[in-house]
């Protein structure tokens, strides 16, 4: 009851668990831990007290995290101090007063709650500074080695190498004086020990054979001028790291016989931590890669190390080298995962290097979407292209460039005699026009046309987004885009296109599609002068009957093939079915000479010993105007005024109006004969 | 029945336990969750059992309960029968706890009258 008494009182703003005596208690702090801001602890409980609470709290240390007020009228000193001395924070005497309980209960939460934000934000900038340290040092480092084309991983190698020998030379002997600070010192040093290649210049730091003398001086320069690096730190003289970096630098490439270089120093006037590092030098140098040699195995490494195959060195470090050697490939192995150094005192003087790291992650990031890019471009079989206006440049992917056998860049293409190759002035200008007529609201164009490629004429389908700059007007800067060929579906479409409007045995326009296309040429041109021709093979079925289908199906492909070459380009023959077929075509002046000129040429031969003769029906659209309808209808009606003539000729519509011998004339059972006749004269 | 009128009828502090918890519904609602606390029979039984660990908590609740409440009667005795069971019983226990059920009987009746009256 108690209980409830003070949860009322703070219900409204915390989150309560309630547990109603010391054991329930502790269960809820091991499932919340620190996730709970306060606890409200009385004294006097069942099963376990508030002060062993305490206790439990003190060995889980969970009274770190979470702070207790005790409530209690058991208020007597003894009580009081035993609950401070288990850390609790504030006591809460009964009878409780709401106001009081609020009060003190904010104020804790308030004042650990402050108090865990300020450990985060210390904790977080301790982490950040040794983040940016351990980053300093790698960066530093790794600009000298990937000029030197090595592998990240010598400066680490050589670090982890300096600390075992570092380590063990200690343990066995201590006339070196090194204290563990030492040891902590020339190991995040050994990291700066080639800094001065940083300026040797490349062709001789990357050369694969042997150096010649000249070269060999230069190269040996960068001992002097990484220690000139670290003099020329004026601000850091003083600090030990700065020190011992500056004597690594310079003298890693002393010998312990006094025939290294640059000084030439003897035995351990060498500092140590120069001989330490020379010697890790060496070991990674030899199990590693490099332009002139391969890598020897660690076992090999070792043996020639101490043979003195690879320099001379001081015997108690060859010592050490012996005693560490089986462990150490293991060593470095672990390393390559953990990559955290401290190197506090040059952190600072290198901070600039931070943008370095900022832009060459970008670069990174950068080149990898590249990769990424071209990957998928290439895998696309597309050609993709940018274009812009200003100044006027198109680029290729090379997948593109490659299939188009374009350079990956082009100056001015629009007027680039290679690029006029592989797209039409047509199709140039139409895909222009296209880019230049969307909006920045809606870019993307559509675009179809044929490309030469590789002398190849293919349908492509161009699908490009203009760009259009941010300012009010935008203007239009260009565009990018992809070419898909789309060849082989364009073709089964056309060809799908052509079965659906052309006549199969003969390849002439079906009927249906030819009234279709003459229509729309009627409509597209209403000032034209326009002749229809309706034309029908006389004594085809004497021809069917005689001599068979096949021959008859023969017949009509002749017929139809002198059609095609007796007709211009613009002009139109189409099946109308069976043995009729239509002339469709343009004439200017007198149409008569034109229609008898079609006449004879069609009429002039015969189809093996098959007589061809035709007669024919023709309706100007000056007569009867450019409905189609009445057009055929037309054509139709003198065809058959032909026919009950004697067949073997042609009439014109109007003519035979104005001969008198008007086609309307024709009484409805002439109509009705010349059509019975025609049946019986097809019928099959 | 005002739950002024209950807290004189049961020998308690009204004006204390108002200035404390500040507000009529909180008390009220406390004042009636008492007739089910537990607390009384828990120390009676726990006498009878000669569970003076149990009793002494019992009477330490009950004490507790009545100080937040401001049931100064009911609070005095219990207070006395806590400090007497608190290192083993003393001789006055039995005398306490029958103070202690007969003043709790006391408090029961006037809570139930005003809760019965309607007060609530």
């Amino acid at each position: 009851m108690n209980r409830s008494i003070l949860a009322d009182m703070l219900w409204d703003e915390y989150d309560i668990i309630e547990a109603e005596d010391g054991e329930k208690a502790v269960e809820v702090l091991k499932k919340y831990e620190s996730d709970i801001d306060l606890l409200l602890l009385d004294i006097v409980m069942p099963h376990m007290d508030g002060f062993e609470v305490l206790e439990v709290m003190n060995q889980n240390h969970w009274i770190d995290e979470v702070p207790v007020i005790m409530i209690s009228a058991e208020t007597a000193s003894t009580h009081v101090e035993r609950a401070y001395g288990l850390g609790c924070t504030d006591f809460i005497s009964r009878p409780f007063d709401a106001l009081v309980v609020h009060r003190r209960v904010t104020n804790t939460i308030l004042l650990y709650g402050k108090q865990k934000k300020l450990v985060g934000l210390l904790a977080d900038q301790i982490y950040e500074k040794e983040q940016q340290n351990a980053m300093m040092i790698e960066i530093l480092s790794n600009i000298v080695e990937f000029r030197n084309g090595e592998s990240g991983m010598h400066v680490r190698h050589v670090r982890i190498l300096t600390e075992l020998l570092l380590d063990h030379l200690t343990e066995k002997t201590d006339r070196y004086n090194l204290s563990r600070n030492d040891i902590v010192l020339i190991s995040n040093a050994s990291a700066l020990h080639d800094i001065g290649k940083i300026s040797i210049p490349s062709e001789i730091l990357n050369k694969p054979g042997r150096l010649t003398p000249e070269e060999f001086e230069t190269m040996k320069a960068h001992t002097v001028i990484g220690g000139q690096m670290m003099d020329d730190l004026p601000d850091y003289q003083k600090e030990p790291l700065v020190q011992v970096a500056r004597e690594i630098c310079r003298w890693h490439h002393e010998r312990y016989d006094g025939r290294g270089y640059p000084d030439g120093l003897k035995g351990n006037f060498i500092p140590i931590s120069a001989q330490i590092v020379a010697l890790a030098d060496v070991y990674d140098a030899l199990t590693s890669v490099r332009v002139y040699k391969p890598p020897y195995s660690h076992e090999k490494a070792i043996q020639m190390i101490m043979n003195g195959e690879c320099g001379v060195f001081n015997p108690d470090l060859l010592d050490c080298l012996a005693d560490i050697a089986s462990t150490i490939p293991e060593q470095l192995r672990k390393s390559a995962g953990e990559g955290r150094i401290e190197l506090r005192s040059v952190a600072e003087e290198l901070h600039r290097h931070e943008e370095l790291s900022a832009s060459e992650r970008t670069l990174q990031l950068l080149e990898h979407e590249r990769m990424k890019f071209s990957f998928f471009a290439a895998m696309s079989q597309e050609i993709q292209f940018e274009y812009t206006v200003n100044p006027p440049m198109a680029s290729l992917n090379a997948w593109g460039a490659d299939r188009t056998d374009l350079k990956e860049t082009i100056m001015d293409p629009k007027t680039c005699p290679e690029v006029r190759k592989i797209i039409s002035q047509e199709a140039m200008d139409g895909l222009t026009a296209a880019l230049r007529n969307t909006t920045p609201a809606q870019p993307i164009v559509r675009y179809e046309c044929i490309l030469n490629i590789k002398g190849e004429p293919r349908w492509s389908r161009i699908i490009a987004r203009a760009t259009w700059s941010s300012e009010e007007p935008p203007k239009y800067t260009g565009a990018i885009g992809k070419a898909t060929d789309i060849h082989e579906s364009r073709m089964q479409l056309e060809m799908l296109e052509r079965e659906a409007t052309h006549d199969p045995l003969t390849g002439l326009l079906n009927h249906a599609a030819a009234r279709k296309q003459i229509q729309l040429r009627m409509d597209e041109h209403t000032s034209g002068h326009f002749a229809l021709a309706i034309l029908d093979l006389d004594y085809f079925k004497s021809a069917n009957d005689t001599y068979g289908h096949m021959f008859g199906d023969q017949v009509l492909k002749y017929l139809a093939s002198k059609l095609r070459e007796n007709i211009r380009g613009e002009d139109m023959a189409a099946r109308v079915g069976g043995d009729e077929f239509l002339i469709f075509l343009e004439y200017q002046g007198e149409a008569a000479p034109v229609i008898q000129r079609i006449f004879n040429s069609l009429t002039s031969g015969s189809y093996e010993n098959f007589p061809i003769s035709i007669s024919m029906g023709v309706c100007l659209t000056d007569c009867v105007g450019k409905n189609y309808e009445t057009v055929f209808h037309a054509a139709d009606q003198a065809l058959y005024a032909v026919k009950r003539s004697g067949r073997g000729n042609f009439r014109l519509y109007n003519q035979n109006m104005q001969d008198k011998l008007s086609v309307s004339a024709i009484s409805p059972i002439d109509a009705a004969e010349a059509a019975e006749e025609d049946q019986v004269e097809k019928g099959d | 029945m005002t739950l002024q009128e209950c807290y004189i009828q049961l020998g308690g502090n009204y004006d204390d336990v108002i200035r404390r918890l500040r507000s009529e519904r909180l008390v009220t609602k406390f004042v009636l969750k008492f007739l089910d606390d537990g607390s009384c029979t828990l120390l009676l039984n726990s006498m009878e059992e000669k569970n003076y660990d149990e009793a002494f908590r019992a009477a330490h609740t009950i004490k507790g309960v009545c100080q937040n409440l401001s049931f100064t009667r009911l609070y005095e005795i219990s207070g006395k029968l806590n400090e007497a069971l608190r290192n083993g019983p003393t001789p006055e226990v039995p005398a306490l706890v029958e103070d202690v059920k007969e003043e709790y009987q006391k408090t029961i009746d006037a809570i139930r009258a005003f809760k019965e009256s309607g007060g609530l």
